[in-house]
């Protein structure tokens, strides 16, 4: 996904592109670009967030031009291929949200007559082609370059030569106008120009429209001029990004079921016992994942999956720790995890790592963040942007990243046979059936978030794998509910934590059929001696846990390292509802931010 | 000119079990869409944008589907009716988002399209109805009309003054809100009774016949008619990778990131979703939609069906006629037998030709298993190995 704004009127365009194209970073925020129109065209791109942009733009007062934000997925973030991209002879500009797909003979055919390319992107053809048609009339050269084009666009063009004119056209990509006084706005969405303007006009596929500070006009595919009706818009910025749902912490929630089949999308075949991740990584000696936060606890479910599944000695430390003071490996491989790809922490410790000549790979949802630039091998999470500062969906789709690189790295030592890789994959991908069990369930588990809503403090407990996932638990109920929350290790709270158990201390146990079974069951008999209320979270087919505790929320039955994925989702969804019912700011907790880039 | 329009969402859709056991009405797939998309794209083309949707019964999935509109080239706002007690109270939740202007009110749960719509806006008069002509008109609201005025709507009659039928789409003004509360305060919370209440006070309701779309979905058996029928307008297009000496014939849509093996021999109209694994050697016959990540393993047959997203079908089965939900898992040597039987829905029985079998979201069948002609099984069931089961059986229960 990728966002355009195009503005010509009165005000300085700089400043509208620039706020516009923040409002759009929800569609994507790995580079950015501007072009502005005067006397000549002035373009200004930069790769990462739209801040990083707006330090380069000068504060030139033109009141006409084009901005971009993208979102590649697949690659090639660099400055030369963020947008706008202009012809040869940095006349005309375009900007572009969608895909070209017979850009290669377009190219060839441009290049054969003597265009020359800056970029590797589909849309340079798109500048190259209103170039050939230009002869003093953007709309009409745009009209016939467009006729060339297979795919989907949405598109908006300026030209040097007629400074107060943009040009924009649709084919399945969202794009509307904003109707001022004397200004008009294109974007691929409203909230790019709410600030401004509720007035919207909505193109439509085949549509082309021409803007200029005396209006807009609009054409249909057959180049015939056409009304269009103005719609008022009456709701807020904010409501539209949140899109019905109260907090983007739930929608987030929700999107999990497509985010999780979004990560596993073609790296994993059923009849093909491997795991494509397209990177070239030799398996260590030795593992040292670094990350913090949420991050970090999805490094610690790592380690029991490199260890189980392929055997390679894995330790999770704290990038905050590990920069001063971790043992540095040459021979080990180092795993930095961060959602943004821009946790300083996380940096300074990669780069710590990458001084002592450790190989680096990065786990991020963000390309061309600091992170990949540094790290030698990248594994993207896919997830789109992650909005609520809580982390959800990407913390569920790192578990899958690691688990995926564990079986690679199983597969490629031999530690695990191909009919066991199989079951996994197949178990993988019932990923968003076995999530949407746990959605099915939301009300249960609102229900169950009542009773602990009012507590002072919730002890969150595992064994094994759901040890990580007890100390998620705790971390998401506290940052959000305020309410103290702790995660232990099942087997240690009889090391000193129990003097804290009273009635009042609800304590949720996250048990699986596995290995840790009795033991897990042995613990919470422990607690129910304290008369503590036990919260099980439990798998669909376990009946013995029932009649050891208060309440159950069930989880589908699957393989044990596969199912701390839903898992995860019934903790998001006791912590959304216990922060909800107490009426705290989800989206905003106090004193947090989404992004640590400080260290 | 109308620019807003209000869809009602919010309801159950209780003789759908088991498909509307997880989700609404509305959000169920026919041709990998669902049938709210429909009506949102019918909308969207015929020039209205500003849509609001009344969502209730597991209003998640909607608002995590359609998002705030962008996607579909609209702009979406949500209410929620917090109890469905009827359409007419469903709609009184967006009065505050209509204020003064005209508006549609459609249900969410009619497949259309915008030829019906179109003439329904274009028509002058502010208070519309959409009317259908059909051959079974008593299972629906039958209208009486006059001169082109609707004289009367009658829920369900036990026999039909006319072979014309409400759609439920209607075009209203302002005026409507009045009565609407009015009628509230009687306790009469269905649309069709507050429109009798409306003719009653003398305002003129005009019909339009619909030229478009209609299809209504009751029972999960018109699923598979209806997917039928929407499949016929599909267009060929195929992503993904189709290995070699793999057949296709007629229109098929294929999504991204699928794999086709080897041997596979598909007859159009097909559609088949994202992230799918089929064969090798698997035969894939008219009139089925496969949803996104669906496996389908060696030597299967599937004809005339719905598999929702995740499912996994083992090898050598074969499904005739039948709708299988999300994120099932059924075993080898699966079989559907396609035929006729006689279902009892509430108090009401139906007789159904060439139908097999009906499986809800989540259940696991185990390998060897039959299902007999309209058998009904509920959301997360377990089929033990081996088993011939016909009839309904209820959600969350074993069979051993």
């Amino acid at each position: 996904m990728c966002g355009i704004i195009g503005y010509v009127g009165f005000r300085n365009a700089r400043e509208i592109l620039l706020e516009g194209l923040k409002r759009l970073d929800y569609r994507g925020y790995d580079s950015a670009g501007v072009g502005l129109i005067s006397d000549k065209l002035i373009v200004y791109k930069e790769v990462g967030e739209i801040k990083k942009l707006e330090e380069q733009v000068p504060a030139i007062n033109t009141t006409a031009g084009i901005g971009h934000t993208r979102w590649a997925t697949h690659g090639g973030v660099t400055k030369a291929n963020a947008h706008p991209h202009t012809d040869c002879k940095k006349k005309i500009a375009v900007v572009h949200n969608g895909i070209i797909e017979n850009f290669k003979e377009l190219r060839d055919e441009l290049i054969s007559r003597g265009h020359k390319f800056t970029s590797d992107t589909d849309t340079e053809v798109v500048a190259h082609l209103v170039e050939e048609a230009y002869d003093g009339c953007l709309e009409k050269a745009v009209s016939s370059a467009i006729k060339r084009l297979k795919g989907s666009y949405a598109l908006a063009f300026v030209s040097k030569d007629e400074p107060d004119k943009i040009v924009a056209a649709r084919k399945e990509s969202p794009l509307v106008i904003g109707v001022g006084d004397n200004e008009y706005f294109v974007a691929s969405d409203i909230p790019a120009f709410l600030k401004y303007t509720n007035r919207v006009i909505y193109i439509e596929d085949g549509e082309k429209c021409v803007l200029s500070r005396k209006g807009v006009k609009i054409f249909d595919e057959n180049d015939k001029e056409i009304e269009k009706d103005i719609n008022i818009v009456d709701w807020s910025i904010e409501e539209a990004e949140k899109a019905g749902f109260p907090h983007y912490m739930l929608k987030e929630i929700y999107e999990q079921p497509r985010s999780i089949a979004d990560s596993f999308r073609g790296r994993i075949y059923e009849k093909e016992p491997h795991v494509i991740l397209n990177v070239d990584v030799e398996v260590p000696e030795s593992i040292t994942i670094v990350a913090c936060g949420t991050s970090f606890y999805a490094g610690l479910a790592g380690k029991y999956m490199f260890e189980e599944i392929a055997d390679i000695p894995t330790k999770t430390e704290l990038s905050s720790e590990y920069r001063y003071l971790g043992r540095k490996d040459e021979a080990g491989l180092v795993i930095a995890i961060s959602q943004s790809g821009e946790t300083a922490d996380t940096l300074a410790a990669v780069r710590g790592a990458k001084k002592y000549g450790c190989k680096v790979m990065a786990i991020t949802n963000v390309v061309g963040s600091s992170l990949t630039r540094i790290a030698d091998y990248t594994i993207l999470t896919r997830c789109g942007p992650e909005i609520g500062v809580a982390a959800t969906k990407t913390f569920t789709a790192q578990l899958l990243m690691l688990l995926m690189l564990a079986l690679d790295m199983g597969l490629k030592k031999g530690t695990i046979e191909d009919a066991r890789v199989e079951e996994y994959i197949s178990h993988i991908k019932k990923l968003p059936s076995y999530i949407q069990y746990v959605l099915n369930r939301n009300e249960e588990i609102k229900r169950i978030a009542e009773e602990i809503k009012d507590k002072e403090t919730v002890f969150f407990i595992g064994r094994g794998i759901n040890y990580p996932l007890a100390l998620e638990g705790a971390l998401k109920l506290k940052e959000i509910s305020y309410i103290h929350a702790e995660g232990f290790a099942a087997g240690e709270l009889k090391h000193g934590p129990f003097a804290l158990l009273t009635e009042e201390t609800p304590v949720v146990a996250v048990v699986s059929r596995d290995k840790t079974y009795e033991k897990m069951l042995a613990n919470i008999r422990e607690v129910k001696a304290r008369n503590s209320p036990v919260v099980a979270i439990a798998d669909e087919e376990d009946m013995d846990v029932k009649s050891y505790v208060d309440e159950v929320i069930r989880y589908p039955a699957t393989l044990p390292i596969i199912s701390c994925i839903p898992i995860a989702v019934v903790l998001q969804l006791l912590a959304y509802h216990a922060a909800n019912l107490r009426g705290c700011p989800i989206d905003k907790p106090r004193n947090l931010a989404k992004s640590v880039t400080v260290e | 000119m109308i620019k807003k329009a209000v869809i009602l969402a919010a309801g159950e859709g209780t003789r759908l079990k088991p498909f509307t056991e997880n989700a609404p009405k509305a959000m169920i797939p026919v041709a990998n869409k669902p049938v709210l998309e429909y009506v949102v794209n019918a909308l969207v083309k015929s020039g209205i944008h500003n849509i609001v949707i009344v969502i209730g019964y597991k209003k998640e999935s909607i608002l995590e589907y359609f998002g705030d509109g962008n996607r579909f080239g609209a702009e979406i706002e949500y209410v929620t009716q917090k109890e469905q007690v009827g359409t007419a109270h469903a709609l009184l939740q967006a009065e505050e988002y209509m204020g003064e202007d005209g508006f549609l009110v459609l249900p969410g749960d009619n497949i259309i399209d915008e030829k019906g719509i179109i003439p329904l806006i274009k028509e002058k008069h502010e208070m519309v109805l959409l009317v259908k002509k059909h051959s079974q008109p008593s299972k629906y609201g039958v209208v009486e009309i006059e001169e082109g005025v609707v004289k009367n709507i009658m829920e369900k009659p036990v026999e039909a003054k006319s072979n014309i039928v409400s759609t439920g789409i209607y075009k209203l003004d302002k005026k409507i809100w009045g009565i609407l509360h009015d009628c509230a305060k009687k306790g009469i919370y269905d649309l069709t009774n507050v429109i009798q209440e409306a003719i009653g006070r003398g305002h003129i309701l005009k019909a339009v016949e619909n030229e478009g779309k209609w299809m209504d979905i009751v029972y999960p058996w018109d699923l598979i008619h209806v997917n039928a029928k929407i499949l016929q307008e599909i267009s060929y297009s195929t992503a993904g990778k189709i290995e070699e000496n793999v057949v296709i014939k007629g229109k098929v849509c294929i999504g991204e990131d699928t794999v086709i093996r080897s041997g596979c021999y598909i007859v159009g109209p097909v559609v088949i979703g994202k992230n799918c694994e089929i064969g090798p050697n698997v035969c894939i016959f008219p009139s089925t939609s496969i949803g996104d990540n669906v496996t389908v393993n060696p030597f299967t047959e599937i004809k005339n069906s719905i598999l929702m997203e995740g499912v996994s079908i083992g090898s050598n089965s074969l499904i005739l006629s039948s709708v299988i939900g999300k994120g099932c898992f059924i075993g080898t040597h699966f079989s559907t037998i396609s035929g006729g039987s006689i279902l009892k829905i509430g108090d009401e029985y139906t007789e159904v030709e060439n139908i097999g079998a009906f499986v809800g979201d989540g259940t696991v069948i185990k390998s060897n298993v039959v299902l007999r002609p309209a058998t009904r099984i509920g959301v997360e069931c377990e089929i033990e190995v081996g088993n011939v089961v016909g009839g309904d059986i209820r959600s969350r229960c074993k069979v051993v």
